[in-house]
């Protein structure tokens, strides 16, 4: 594993699976709905509408494996709702989807994430009023211990808590979050939080991640390292799908970028292609203003 | 006026039977609104679902009075289900709305003429406990000998009451307080500051919140046994809204989220109001009056304390939400 | 005394005082009310006694018991033995209190043949009725003897039915009416108010106060429901508004409404008393036949003046700015806000209404039935099952789901439900439309999120 701790050169290496990644989608047409070599997610026809709005219309939907894509667009986009409902928190009016392989519609959220698909949400869900160390063992899935029966019989968990008591310090030493440990997580700053939560989300073993907006909020010191985390899944072998506004993380480590307006799929591309995308920049601005997005930080 | 007296009642009572029922109670009230944040508020009704499980069996059913353990727990664990089923997937209110009433219906079905024949109307039942006497008696309480010290002396069949009460006390808050220590209570604690996170995480909220909602009820429903078995009795109106609300104060006055808390909130809340009472009817021997209107008189004084122990749920909650020994940063409520 | 006015002090920090100082207030406030309300003093007889009380359970035009006492019925109580101990005659409340050596078991025996013409004890009540020792709980041991109808006309089938919907209705109107503030507040707040029901009683209260102190109903109901809105202000103002300054979240707001609810209850029973009173005014009216229902003037008026403010709620709600306003924040607080309505002032205005309509429909119920320390809370369960049917925190959605449990739950005795638990079909309307559709007819789905 990557020693966290050094500082990133500007134009890194690109790892193995870094360069893997990009190489599979390379071959890849930057169009709406591109279908990719080797999907884990692939969602068709998804619509769901309040009261008449429609927030999300998407076509065709896929995301490649260990890759790291980027889903963009304007506020109101519907990039949060289309998390939901792929993560079964919300239901599409109409649509299907599957992950690797297996049907997911009308899975309920908890069976979402047991299968290896995971979220965070806009709003950090850290448990304020458990410890950090708390908050991580919550996340271990197939823990013999929640079972209620076995709840009064220690003997009957303590040795997995101990498994996963260690699991948890070895990944909040790896998120720099081990001073504080054994403190309320209510006490951590917002930014620590963000990381608290994507922790916490890897101890359920996930093989997809799906982050929303981690970078809001956080403040730039901490931004590098979240990048370097972020990448750090797609070398552990993980998928990473993120909604993001920060494009200057986005242009950084994403391998594709998915755009969203108006809840549709308006386009899809490499990162370079997407800064020079002029439907993309319509999106955003509202006219063509003929500059590059990305350089733009909007 | 004898102050004396009323004291040494207050202080009976604080450890008397009612409280022991009510710390149960509260103890059950605490797995769920406590740790979990469900908004029991039908308490009542899982304490006459025991209640009528042990009054049923001798005088309805002719079978031993030990079979209504297994009874009672049946009816509960129905009764949560019942409950549960509708209402955990929605917000927080619609659990409350429904156990309210859901106590309250449970409390009109026993009492009412149509069932007389299943749960004895408003007399209630009676006739049941002997065989739970028995065991008193057998292990050397002579039910009419006084045994004790000082003020601290009770009637061999209070004694043995008080005895098997406080044992469940016990029995039931080391079981909370290991649950709450175990993985199985951290899913708890999560679910009421976030179900969303926790749902996240891959566990079914609604399956751990029916756990917490039926395991508090059947803690209540033990605490209705006692209640049931200690009085010898059981009447419908003993279920009413105002019991529900008599282990909540408690519970709220101990401070929720603490299994300590949950034994000795009742406990004080109980003893507090034996002393004001028993203080008030010291005091109001003969009506007050003010010119020829008469502020108070004797038959009052019960409603009144009522009113006032309402008043000190509010006041508790709006000044002292932890109650006594809560923890502030770990606080219930302010959750969702 | 305190003054029993509601006073708007200005201190504008402390918001503790002024909780306090409303609480005393409010305390004053029905201290000076009972003051005028002085319930006659109760006989309280040393030792141990057995009180027999017989209740006539007829029932009245409207089809429901309202237990007016029966006087002059001669009462005996013998010991296990078989010794008479006494035999009296129940005084003009229908008691008859007969005061017995010791807590042990006697035979309560009535003598049929004194009860009033026309009169015969009700097919539950046996003539004589055991007291065991164990059942004096208190030194006084109460034994009710219900009388009904010796024979009853027979209504025929299309006029059971007929009347039962007719009293359904009004019970349908009563229930919208005081269901909209608890509604409206949800939808604003967010707050489920468990104290809603006493601003019912409230209502009746006030009214059947004013009423005893000799002012005709008619003069006495807008002042009830005036005092209403001021109740509903005050509760606002010096207590909901502030907790909601101060952070307190919604789940300790609703055990405070339970609370409250306990205490105000209490309250009433303090002051009023455990027994049911009616208003002085159009008592005792017989009631005249339209097509196949019996329906007193008093309830007639009742239906269609509640129809009446009912269908003004909804106009008003519909296309006044206000309404609209009103809509809007219950709708969505947040760009309610945002486009310019002061919610903090929809909220207050809300509570205001809120009162006022929960004390009409108290005034209302009081001149239906009677006026009742509890009668509130009874109804409580009603709303809440109308307010879910109808889609928790929609105005429009408490008028039609207020309207059709009451309707449901007074014909679910035409299906054999039985008088006594006239409730219980509410509770699976209930648990139902939460099973199938937890919005409830009018309410949209929330977005998740």
């Amino acid at each position: 594993m990557k020693d966290a701790d050094t500082p990133v050169p500007e134009q890194r290496e690109l790892t193995e699976a870094a360069q893997q990644a990009r190489a599979a989608l390379a071959s890849v047409d930057a169009v709406p709905g591109a279908p990719k070599p080797d999907p884990i997610l692939v969602a068709h026809g998804i619509r769901r509408s309040f009261g008449g709005i429609v927030a999300v219309d998407v076509d065709r939907f896929e995301v490649q494996r260990g890759s790291i894509t980027a889903l963009i667009g304007p506020n109101g986009a519907g990039k949060t709702t289309f998390f939901n409902l792929l993560t079964g928190f919300d239901k599409p009016s109409t649509g299907a989807w599957s992950f690797d392989g297996t049907p997911m519609d009308g899975v309920p959220p908890h069976r979402t994430a047991a299968r290896g698909m995971v979220r965070t949400f806009q709003l950090t869900k850290s448990l304020t009023k458990l410890p950090v160390i708390e908050n991580m063992k919550l996340g271990a899935t197939g823990q013999r211990g929640e079972k209620w029966w076995n709840g009064l019989f220690p003997w009957r968990w303590t040795a997995q808590e101990a498994e996963i008591e260690a699991r948890a310090d070895e990944l909040l030493r790896r998120f720099k979050l081990d001073h504080m440990r054994d403190e309320y997580a209510g006490a951590l700053s917002g930014g620590q939080r963000k990381l608290l939560e994507m922790a916490r989300a890897l101890m359920t073993d996930p093989t997809l991640v799906m982050l929303d907006e981690p970078m809001a909020g956080v403040n730039p010191a901490l931004k590098q390292s979240l990048n370097q985390h972020v990448r750090g899944l797609r070398d552990l072998g993980m998928t990473v799908l993120f909604v993001e506004h920060d494009m200057d993380m986005v242009h950084d480590i994403s391998d594709w970028v998915i755009v969203m307006a108006e809840g549709r799929v308006i386009a899809e591309g490499t990162p370079d292609d997407i800064s020079t995308n002029t439907a993309v920049i319509d999106a955003y601005l509202g006219t063509h203003q003929g500059r590059s997005l990305l350089e733009d930080e909007l | 006026m004898d102050i004396g007296a009323v004291l040494e009642n207050a202080i009976l009572q604080f450890i008397g039977l009612n409280a022991c029922y009510y710390a149960i109670a509260a103890i059950g009230l605490n797995v769920q609104f406590g740790y979990t944040g469900l908004l029991n508020f039908g308490q009542a009704g899982f304490m006459a679902a025991g209640a009528y499980g042990v009054g049923m069996t001798v005088s309805i059913m002719s079978i031993s009075v030990w079979w209504g353990i297994g009874l009672g727990l049946l009816y509960s664990v129905a009764l949560g289900l019942l409950m549960g089923a509708p209402t955990l997937r929605l917000r927080a209110d619609y659990l409350a709305i429904v156990t309210i009433a859901s106590a309250e219906i449970v409390r009109l079905v026993v009492r009412s003429v149509k069932f007389k024949g299943q749960f004895g109307g408003t007399d209630g039942l009676r006739n049941f406990a002997q065989a739970f006497q028995q065991v008193g008696i057998d292990l050397g309480l002579q039910p009419a000998q006084d045994y004790g010290w000082w003020i601290f002396t009770f009637s061999g069949r209070n004694l043995w009451n008080l005895i098997v009460g406080w044992s469940l006390v016990a029995i039931f808050g080391v079981i909370v307080w290991r649950l709450m220590k175990s993985p199985w209570g951290r899913v708890l604690k999560a679910i009421r500051e976030d179900e969303d996170a926790v749902r996240s995480l891959g566990k079914s909220v609604f399956s751990y919140k029916m756990q917490a909602l039926v395991f508090g009820g059947v803690i209540g429903a033990f605490a209705g046994m006692m209640l049931a078995l200690g009085n010898a009795s059981v009447q419908p109106d003993n279920f009413s809204r105002d019991l529900t609300f008599f282990v909540l104060t408690g519970l709220v006055l101990g401070g929720v989220a603490k299994v300590t808390g949950s034994i000795v909130g009742p406990m004080l809340f109980w003893g507090f109001y034996s002393f004001l009472d028993g203080l008030l009817r010291e005091l109001v021997d003969k009506p007050v009056r003010i010119g020829d209107f008469t502020l108070l008189q004797s038959t009052d004084i019960g409603v009144v304390v009522f009113m006032i122990m309402g008043i000190l749920l509010v006041l508790l909650m709006v000044y002292r939400p932890q109650g006594l020994f809560g923890n502030r940063k770990e606080m219930a409520f302010e959750g969702r | 005394m305190t003054q029993p006015v509601v006073g708007t002090s200005n201190h504008p920090t402390c918001g503790r005082r002024i909780v306090i100082v409303a609480f005393g207030l409010f305390l004053g406030l029905f201290g000076a009310l009972g003051a005028l309300l002085t319930p006659p003093g109760m006989a309280s007889a040393e030792g141990e006694s057995i009180q027999v009380q017989v209740k006539d359970q007829r029932r009245t035009a409207s089809g429901r018991a309202d237990n007016q006492p029966v006087a002059g019925v001669s009462v005996t109580v013998v010991d296990a033995s078989g010794v008479e101990i006494a035999s009296v005659v129940t005084d003009e409340n229908g008691v008859a209190l007969v005061a017995v050596p010791a807590k042990a078991d006697y035979v309560v025996k009535i003598d049929v043949d004194t009860l009033p013409d026309g009169l015969a004890l009700s097919a539950d009540t046996p003539a004589e009725q055991t007291v065991t020792q164990d059942s004096f709980v208190t030194s006084k041991r109460i034994v009710n003897f219900f009388t009904g109808e010796s024979q009853s006309e027979e209504l025929s089938d299309a006029e059971r039915i007929s009347q039962r919907f007719a009293d359904g209705i009004r019970l349908g109107l009563i229930i919208a009416m005081c269901s909209v503030g608890l509604s409206l507040i949800f939808g604003t707040t967010g707050l489920t108010n468990f104290a809603h029901g006493e601003m019912v009683t409230f209502g009746a209260m006030i009214a059947y106060f004013l009423n005893d102190r000799g002012i005709h109903i008619l003069l006495a109901a807008p002042i009830a429901i005036a005092a209403g809105g001021l109740f509903g202000y005050s509760l606002d103002r010096f207590g909901f508004a502030r907790f909601r300054a101060r952070g307190i979240g919604l789940i300790s707001q609703m055990v405070i409404t339970l609370g409250m609810s306990i205490a105000l209850k209490n309250l009433f029973l303090w002051r009023f008393g455990g027994r049911d009173k009616p208003y002085l005014d159009y008592t005792n009216q017989v009631g005249s036949k339209i097509g196949p229902i019996t329906i007193t003037q008093r309830d007639l008026i009742v239906t269609i003046l509640a129809a009446v403010v009912l269908v003004s709620v909804a106009l008003t709600l519909q296309y006044t700015r206000l309404g609209k306003a009103t809509r809007a924040v219950s709708d969505n607080i947040d760009l309610a806000s945002s486009t310019g309505i002061d919610s903090a002032k929809v909220i207050r205005l809300i509570w205001i209404v809120g009162g006022a309509l929960a004390a009409m429909g108290g005034v209302f119920r009081g001149l239906d039935e009677q006026v009742s320390w509890d009668m509130g809370t009874s109804l409580l369960f009603l709303m809440f099952a109308g307010i879910t049917l109808g889609g928790l925190g929609s105005a429009y959605g408490a008028l039609v789901g207020g309207f059709v449990v009451g309707l449901l739950v007074e014909t679910s005795t035409l299906v054999g439900v039985p008088t006594e638990l006239k409730a219980a079909p509410a509770l699976v309307i209930l648990i139902l439309i939460l099973l199938v559709r937890p919005q409830g007819i009018l309410g949209r789905a929330q977005r998740v999120g």
